[in-house]
């Protein structure tokens, strides 16, 4: 029994319309892609839909009162905003680098970091 | 950073975004000596700050990094070509003597005022977003009705929410990833409301920022009224029928306490309009030349100032560029004055520079009125390139090489977008 | 025991502003009640600005009788007060040959009143005296002491001077009661019930309510709306002079209107309405506007407009000012004071204090009275020399909040000290947020200052007081300053030196 599925393809700003078809976890067919891009996201979206993130945290002793982090690698689409709960738990105090880790292995995704985007002095 | 800042510089630039910053470095490379930026921010960078988002470096530095990592990487290679970057610091007025020199009155926080001496000067002030009155929607005016980039300093930078039940008018990227953010931060975003039958932000930012999170885009929509004494209490949305007139037959009301506004941005040229700079209705920004001059000599411009981009990579490219020239410039360097007029042609909104000449390769920066796919982009006669697609959200850049343009012996030449049948369909 | 005042004055618009700082000339115990956040946050706040030269209001009118007095003392309250006031003059213009006729009955009536330097003027002189009116206008009159204000300015100065003089002002005071007995009224408020001998109701489109408050139902107030629309800066200096069309019964009409700080308003609409919130400007009202004054200059768009807003004018169903002593000892209405009210202002508080000593309140002058006001420093309208001077004395001069109207954080400081409380209070006296971006950059930092200069938290600051709060807290938890430590966290997270 093939099921389908439907993505918009974020490649350029066409924005195909993707119809992948599966039966369970195989792909029989991806149509709709005007480039191969299509194809590429589509698979991926399918099988393991991941997102960057970012934001922001509580910072104390700086200019702002919020530091804005990353994570160093996508995650899991579906666990975005527990990304985000987490991440707002954090608390730093001035001064932090660009770069500076503030998570490892973040939501047990080995080599996942939260990490810093700016430099913030203590003021 | 510095104390004195009195005396003469080669370069000033006006603005210590990214377009400032990259104009800056453009001038180094020209071999100019003395440079200053001059930024009216406590933190030079410009709007990358507050934009924590990633999407910025692709072209520059070849990563994906957010705002901030652009600002700080960038601002460090700045100071490294020691170049003298000060903040806090507000250009009031720009003075051209008899001799062509520019006496530039700075605003300084903390310092006073002073006036520095520059061969060249480059504007990179930006642009600022449209507000509700450049809309005029009826209704009362409460607190809660704020431009998405003030949101964004609020919720990024200051660590508050501008409310907690969202709607959002216009889908400008800054309004897409603004729903995102206030998302991820706890609100409740209740919808983007379009005029347009399509959206104005990239896909990417309408697959990630909104559908991702199930938050409805309501395309060919408008907010026709505003209600709440105090605060924001509630929206009248309605579909807008021909002439983008709303129908309030079919219109429905929204609750929320927050409407964030992103329905556009509009080149800052009070300084220059002070200048006398001559200005493009349509862009809004300084016409310039192919060395990104001004109608002034020895005054260039670049960025969101010159006309508003989406992409900062482009913004940094151009800025390079007309650091380069202001740098050339202020070592006497003058080249001969463009000959060739660029003249927007069908479904071109318009095109950066205004101006072209012979011998150099130019790169062309231009906005399509409506989506066209496919099409042709046609330079006169002399060259024509085929696209997938132009959508009015994307800029179009290509470039033209110094000998198409020496089979050319007009003065006008014109820019056509046309549709274009692939052959035998698809 | 509650407070004892001689005078308290219910309202904080440009009425009762005027009488309170009338009555701080005296040796009295004067409070006035203002129930918004700031004064002049009411009706005064969205007024149109004109000081009307009074030609065309009759003698047989309360209002007719006030309104030439009014406009001569601005001269001397400009002068003492600071606030934005010049005269420009106006034209009242003729669209018709049967117009025509009617500026000159107008003429005779502003003569009979002694209104100054009156001048019929004929097609040419106008076309040449402001050259961007419609060709087809026929003629004009013009009243060169018509002026224009910004009437919040006035407010503002009237209060700052009155209370350096001794009167006390409580904001966020909603009156909720009044209470006749032996020794006058009882005034409850949220903050306390006060004692007072005389109780002006000075309550604008709420002076129904107050004095329905003593049984004094014997007016009502019938509030008429106005919409208004800011034009851009770029169409400074298009028109010179204010311009009326020929005025009806119930309206001066549709009007252009250069404001004092050159910016050209149109407006105000004039629609009777039973909601007293209802400060919505609507798309009809604009459609109004813009088509009317497209007759009177064609030069101007619906584009051009920046900002709109919508102002509730305390007409009363006597179609004149209520003004006078009522059955209740002591209560005192000021009431149906719409346009020429703020014209009429510095008369109304003169024959206020008339009809207060008439019913027995002594007047004994103090022997000091301060009658100036510092006006607030306007660091965009200075020369460079002058500036630079601004700048070494104070360096806040050289750092600048908001770009599109050039304001330094001086004067924002100086707007704080002034009274300014919210963030209107703010761009009111400084003009900060008054441009082009409407406080798209700066409100972040005023809101920063406004903070710390009132200790108040930031989500604290409102735009005009009341429920009008501009954010709030990302977190609660780290709002309190006891944000939960993240167990994980590893590097300069302050978990560490514990």
């Amino acid at each position: 029994m093939s099921q389908v599925e439907k993505f918009v393809c974020i490649g350029c700003p066409i924005g195909c319309p993707l119809q992948l078809t599966h039966e369970g976890q195989e792909i029989v067919e991806i149509e709709g892609a005007s480039c191969n891009r299509g194809a590429k996201y589509a698979r991926q979206e399918f099988t393991d839909p991941r997102r960057g993130m970012s934001t922001t945290v509580w910072i104390d002793g700086a200019r702002w009162k919020r530091l804005p982090v990353k994570v160093s690698a996508p995650i899991p689409k579906d666990r975005v905003l527990e990304a985000a709960g987490e991440i707002h738990k954090l608390r730093v105090e001035a001064p932090v680098k660009r770069g500076d880790v503030l998570l490892r292995d973040f939501l047990g995704e080995p080599g996942v970091e939260v990490i810093a985007c700016r430099t913030m002095a203590r003021e | 950073m510095l104390g004195r800042i009195e005396g003469r510089y080669d370069v000033v630039v006006v603005g210590g975004g990214p377009a400032g910053l990259g104009a800056a470095l453009g001038a180094r490379d020209s071999g100019a000596e003395r440079i200053l930026v001059v930024d009216r921010e406590p933190e030079t960078g410009g709007i990358l700050l507050q934009c924590i988002h990633s999407g910025f470096g692709l072209h520059h530095f070849k990563e994906e990094l957010t705002g901030p990592e652009y600002a700080e990487r960038f601002l460090e290679r700045v100071v490294d070509h020691d170049i003298d970057v000060i903040s806090g610091s507000y250009v009031s007025s720009v003075g051209i003597d008899s001799d062509g020199d520019k006496h530039v009155r700075i605003l300084r926080e903390g310092r006073g005022i002073s006036t520095v001496e520059s061969k060249s000067v480059v504007l990179a002030m930006g642009c600022r977003e449209r507000t509700r009155g450049a809309v005029r929607i009826p209704g009362t005016r409460p607190s809660g009705v704020l431009t998405a980039g003030l949101a964004q300093k609020l919720v990024n930078m200051m660590g508050m929410l501008p409310g907690k039940r969202i709607a959002i008018l216009g889908s400008g990227d800054i309004g897409l990833i603004m729903a995102r953010r206030l998302t991820l931060e706890g609100c409740e975003v209740v919808g983007v409301f379009e005029l347009m039958p399509y959206s104005n932000g990239l896909t990417r930012n309408v697959v990630q920022c909104l559908e991702d999170f199930g938050i409805p885009l309501h395309l060919s929509t408008t907010v026709a009224q505003i209600h709440g004494r105090d605060r924001l209490e509630k929206i009248t949305v309605a579909p807008v029928g021909p002439g983008f007139v709303p129908d309030l037959s079919r219109a429905w009301e929204v609750e929320c306490d927050t409407l964030l506004l992103s329905i556009g941005l509009v080149p800052e040229n009070e300084l220059s309009q002070s200048l006398g700079v001559e200005l493009d209705v349509i862009t809004r920004g300084p016409r310039v030349s192919s060395s990104m001059e001004t109608s002034l000599p020895g005054i260039f411009a670049c960025g969101n100032v010159l006309h508003v981009h989406d992409l900062v990579d482009f913004v940094t490219e151009e800025a390079l560029k007309a650091g380069r020239f202001a740098g050339e410039y202020a070592q006497g360097i003058r080249r001969p004055k463009d000959n060739i007029t660029l003249v927007p042609g069908n479904n071109v909104r318009y095109c950066v520079p205004h101006t072209l000449a012979p011998g150099r390769e130019h790169t062309i920066y231009m906005r399509a009125k409506e989506p066209m796919k496919p099409c042709l982009i046609k330079v006169g006669d002399l060259m024509q390139r085929k696209l997938g697609f132009v959508v009015p959200a994307e800029m179009i850049m290509f470039k033209i090489k110094p000998d198409v343009l020496d089979r050319f012996h007009g003065d006008t030449l014109r820019i056509d977008i046309l549709p274009y049948e692939k052959e035998g369909g698809r | 025991m509650p407070d004892n005042y001689d005078v308290a004055i219910i309202g904080g618009g440009v009425i009762g502003c005027s009488i309170a700082r009338e009555l701080s000339r005296f040796r009295l115990k004067t409070v006035l009640l203002e129930k918004n956040a700031e004064v002049g946050f009411g009706t005064s706040k969205t007024n149109s600005g004109i000081i009307h030269s009074g030609h065309d209001t009759p003698l047989s009118t309360l209002k007719g009788r006030l309104v030439v007095r009014g406009n001569a003392l601005f001269d001397g309250l400009h002068e003492e007060l600071g606030f934005g006031f010049r005269r420009i003059g106006e034209l009242n213009v003729a669209q018709t040959e049967e117009e025509l006729e009617g500026l000159k009955a107008l003429k005779a009536l502003g003569d009979e009143k002694g209104v100054p330097g009156i001048e019929l003027w004929d097609q040419e002189r106008l076309r040449r005296e402001e050259p961007n009116l419609s060709r087809a206008l026929l003629g004009a009159l013009y009243c060169p002491s018509a002026g224009v204000i910004n009437p919040y300015e006035f407010a503002f100065a009237l209060i700052e001077n009155a209370v350096a003089n001794g009167v006390e002002l409580r904001v966020d005071s909603p009156v909720l009661g009044l209470e006749p007995n032996a020794e006058g009224l009882a005034v409850r408020t949220p903050g306390g019930t006060l004692q007072a001998r005389f109780v002006l109701n000075c309550a604008g489109v709420a002076a129904d309510e107050v004095a329905a408050m003593v049984g004094c139902a014997d007016f009502k107030i019938l509030p008429r709306k106005g919409e208004e629309y800011m034009l851009d800066k770029r169409l400074k200096g298009l028109v010179r002079r204010l311009v009326f069309p020929l005025p009806t019964k119930t309206t001066k009409g549709i009007l252009i209107i250069p404001t004092f700080d050159g910016t050209i308003m149109v407006g105000p609409t004039a629609q009777t309405i039973e909601d007293r919130g209802d400060f919505a400007t609507t798309a009809q009202g604009a459609d109004e506007v813009f088509g009317y004054i497209k007759r009177l200059c064609p030069a101007i768009d619906a584009r051009d407009a920046i900002t709109a807003f919508a102002g509730l004018r305390a007409v009363s169903d006597t179609n004149d000012f209520v003004i006078g002593p009522t059955k209740v000892k002591g209560f005192v209405n000021v009431a149906g004071t719409q346009s020429p009210g703020l014209t009429s202002s510095p008369a109304i508080a003169e024959h206020v204090l008339e009809i207060l000593s008439l019913q027995g309140l002594e007047l004994s002058r103090k022997a000091r009275f301060n009658s100036r006001v510092a006006p607030p420093p306007r660091f965009a309208q200075l020369g460079h020399a002058e500036q630079d001077e601004l700048a070494n004395k104070d360096p806040l001069f050289a750092k600048v909040v908001c770009r599109c109207e050039l304001v330094t954080e001086a004067e924002i400081h100086d707007a704080v000290d002034h009274g300014a409380r919210t963030l209107d209070g703010i761009k009111f006296r400084s003009r900060a947020g008054m441009g082009r971006c409407q406080g798209g950059f700066c409100s972040s930092r005023c809101m920063e200052i406004l903070s710390k200069r009132l200790a108040k938290p930031i989500y604290d600051i409102t735009k005009r007081g009341g429920g009008s709060y501009i954010a709030v807290p990302i977190d609660l938890e780290a709002a309190r300053g006891e944000p939960p430590l993240h167990p994980d966290a590893r590097p300069r997270i302050n978990a560490e030196e514990k």
